[in-house]
């Protein structure tokens, strides 16, 4: 789609430093913490009422065909598109910072 | 019992309105088995009405306890949250707030998956300030025992100061500790009139919070209640993870979702066709028997050729709706429809729809009604509008007897790809596809004009894999099946007996006129010189007029204008009087006409009450038209 918001356009860049990290970055069964969202209101509040919060832990489990990840989060699974989860910034839970 | 409102002692005090049976809302989010708890408190004893000036549908049971106590259950649709984004959450607060005509719920049943506790129980906060006893149904207490979690209720019960029961909704477990709940609220009454509380994801008292500090606040008091409860998760679903791993695989995913495609294709076309043979059997024999039976005259003509034959032209349809909401239901209640969507969703996301948009499009190659009102899942306001005008597109059931007469009657049998594909196949197929791609076109452009906006959010949950129950497949097909045929079959029928009545006027010596004399006759050949460059004749013109009751009429008007006794898609007379009306541009037209233009008055009526208004029903009606126009007059032109 050409019409994406400037966020959905930045190249998700895989670094240390918390924030810069992006769950589309994130091996499989790599269980990671929620760090906040570059994303509209909207898009945000229907990833808020189905448990994705800030501070959460968050898993992808698996790959869907087309590529898109499918995360655990408290038991539950969520489908998600990799431009979204390219903008939901994580922290790994073994890094020196915490 | 422990006191669950401040409202208890108001509620002792205060007259109460008289002869009100006390109305329960039952809330939960999406899968958390709301509708399984709702059919077996009510069973047989519901209805479905629409809530004013939206659409979504309102579902009210009676609830008759031991003794004969009286209460009403209002079904809501699953929510995740209050941000009044969807139809479904806008209906839910309104009806918490009594803004529906509904009287304000005197009490609320949440219920919620136990073995996803903590993201479900961020809605009893907001629940809980509409300040009305509540009872929070732990659903799928079994699930979570075999999967090795636990919790004690009781603590739940302190903390969060509501009634708690560890239920089982399939298995009717837990069910005793509800009935006791609502015997309470039955003895209590009806709450007084009270000023509507405010429902919403941010808490209404307090500071205003920004939307995802008031989750992370609320998110805590859930955390904290659940780590007091000793709350232990259950176990990863062995089941879900091994048949996702097949069903989401990148090979056999898409190749599970093909095969689950086709069988429901060949389930309503294939399987359906005896069971549609017999009904229309059954209605052409007792329309003979109540013809017999009446004198020769212009009632028996209204009986038998207005309104039996419209009753007929309903019936019809219904072997296949009920295969395909059979199918759709066993498909959703396993979960897999939740995987469908998503491995459609990359595909559907490139021509501008989402996931969500495959089951409303699978529904419409049955019929655009059931897919239009099933549209409603799709979130996101612009995507479910594109949706529902690209629907009837889709090659739906009506289409198809017009398409074998024309075919039968033009298109020579010959191979095309050896003993695989032969010439009519190949022109059937080419005709799905046809309409296959106009929706993508169509949903393409619409979301770069009129619908352009922000990608919308696509977030699926998958629900755990669970074996359908009997009892709610089945009653959910008998509900679905009613409101298919209040909203098809009224205005159907409306229109055959309208069509029927202007066949009979002018009336000459008291008896019906020739057709070509009648006021239909007559819009024919009025509206002949605008279809003429298409290759029709005004005869062809009666028929499109008249198909606009349902498709499938024009092959009923063909014969009727070709002087053939029981004109049937293979009726070979009327193929041979077809053959002198078109020639082979006309026919090809006529299949390209159909293809395209939206001849159903029922959808149009259903369009106009799912987008509250005129605007989009008029715009789909006269684009599809249009293009219908368009495509036949090129296809004339160039054949």
């Amino acid at each position: 789609m050409s019409d994406k918001p400037d966020a959905e356009r930045k190249l998700p860049v895989v670094s240390e430093v918390p924030g810069d990290l992006r769950l589309a970055d994130i091996p499989l069964r790599e269980t990671v913490e929620l760090v906040r969202f570059d994303l509209p209101a909207g898009q945000v509040e229907s990833l808020l009422e189905r448990g994705m919060l800030p501070g959460c832990s968050v898993c992808p489990v698996r790959r869907s065909p087309s590529g898109d990840p499918i995360v655990s989060i408290d038991g539950s699974l969520l489908a998600l598109r990799r431009e979204m989860a390219g903008c939901i910034c994580v922290r790994r839970l073994t890094d020196p910072d915490l | 019992m422990p006191p669950t409102s401040p409202l208890d002692a108001a509620s002792a005090a205060a007259p109460v309105p008289p002869g009100r049976r006390p109305l329960v809302a039952l809330v939960g989010p999406p899968n958390s088995g709301k509708s399984t708890l709702f059919n077996r408190l009510t069973g047989l004893r519901q209805k479905v009405a629409n809530y004013p000036g939206v659409t979504v549908e309102k579902h009210v049971g009676r609830i008759v306890l031991d003794g004969g106590a009286e209460l009403d259950l209002v079904d809501l649709p699953g929510v995740n949250g209050f941000s009044a984004r969807t139809l479904d959450e806008r209906v839910t607060r309104d009806v918490l707030e009594g803004r529906t005509g509904l009287p304000s719920p005197d009490a609320i049943v949440l219920i919620v998956d136990v073995t996803r506790l903590e993201a479900q129980l961020m809605l009893c906060e907001p629940i809980l300030e509409v300040g009305v006893p509540t009872l929070l149904v732990l659903n799928m207490a079994d699930e979570l025992e075999r999967r090795g979690g636990d919790l004690d209720e009781r603590v739940l019960a302190r903390e969060l100061e509501v009634d708690v029961v560890r239920a089982a909704a399939r298995t009717g477990r837990g069910l005793d500790r509800v009935h006791t709940f609502l015997h309470h609220v039955h003895q209590r009454g009806p709450l007084p009139e009270r000023p509507s509380p405010a429902v919403s994801n941010t808490p209404a008292r307090g500071v205003a919070l920004p939307t995802v500090d008031a989750f992370a606040r609320r998110r805590r008091h859930v955390e904290r209640v659940t780590a007091l409860a000793g709350y232990r998760r259950a176990g990863p679903s062995r089941l879900t993870e091994r048949l996702d791993s097949v069903l989401l695989h990148r090979v056999f995913g898409p190749l599970t979702f093909l095969a689950v495609v086709l069988l429901v294709f060949q389930a309503i076309f294939t399987w359906a066709t005896p069971l549609m043979d017999g009904v229309e059997w059954l209605v052409a024999t007792s329309g003979g028997w109540i013809g017999g039976a009446l004198p020769d005259g212009w009632v028996r003509s209204l009986l038998v050729d207005g309104v039996w034959a419209g009753v007929g032209s309903v019936l019809v349809f219904l072997p296949q709706i009920l295969i395909l909401f059979l199918f759709l239901g066993i498909l959703e209640d396993s979960g897999y429809m939740a995987r469908a969507a998503v491995i459609a969703d990359r595909l559907m996301y490139r021509v501008g729809l989402q996931g969500r948009a495959f089951l409303p499009l699978l529904s419409a190659y049955a019929c655009a009604i059931p897919a239009i009102l099933s549209a409603r899942t799709v979130e996101d306001e612009r995507d479910r509008l594109a949706t529902i005008f690209v629907a009837p597109f889709m090659t739906c059931s009506a289409r198809l007897p017009v398409y074998a007469l024309l075919i039968a009657a033009f298109i020579p049998e010959g191979p095309i790809l050896g003993p695989f594909l032969g010439a009519r196949a190949a022109t059937l197929l080419g005709l799905y596809l046809l309409g296959a791609l106009a929706a993508i076109v169509t949903a393409w452009i619409l979301k770069r004009t009129l619908l352009r906006g922000e990608p919308s959010a696509f977030v699926m949950e998958l629900p755990s894999y669970r074996i359908p129950s009997l009892r709610s497949l089945g009653l959910r097909l008998l509900e679905r099946t009613r409101i298919f045929l209040r909203r098809a079959g009224r205005i159907i029928l409306g229109v055959t007996v309208v069509l029927w009545v202007l066949t009979q006027v002018p009336a000459q010596n008291g008896a019906a006129p020739p057709i070509e004399e009648s006021v239909l006759g007559r819009a024919g050949q009025v509206v002949e010189p605008v279809i003429a460059p298409l290759g029709f004749d005004w005869k062809i013109g009666i028929g499109l007029i008249s198909s606009l009751a349902a498709r499938e009429v024009i092959v009923g008007t063909l014969g009727t204008l070709a002087g053939v006794d029981d004109a049937g898609e293979d009726s070979l007379e009327l193929q041979e009087a077809l053959q002198e009306q078109l020639d082979l541009g006309g026919a090809l037209a006529l299949l390209v006409f159909f293809a395209f233009a939206l001849q159903c008055l029922s959808t149009v009526a259903v369009m106009r009450r799912e987008t509250a208004g005129w605007k989009w029903p008029i715009l789909q009606f006269s684009y599809m038209l249009a293009l219908a126009w368009i495509g036949a007059f090129i296809v004339n032109r160039l054949v």
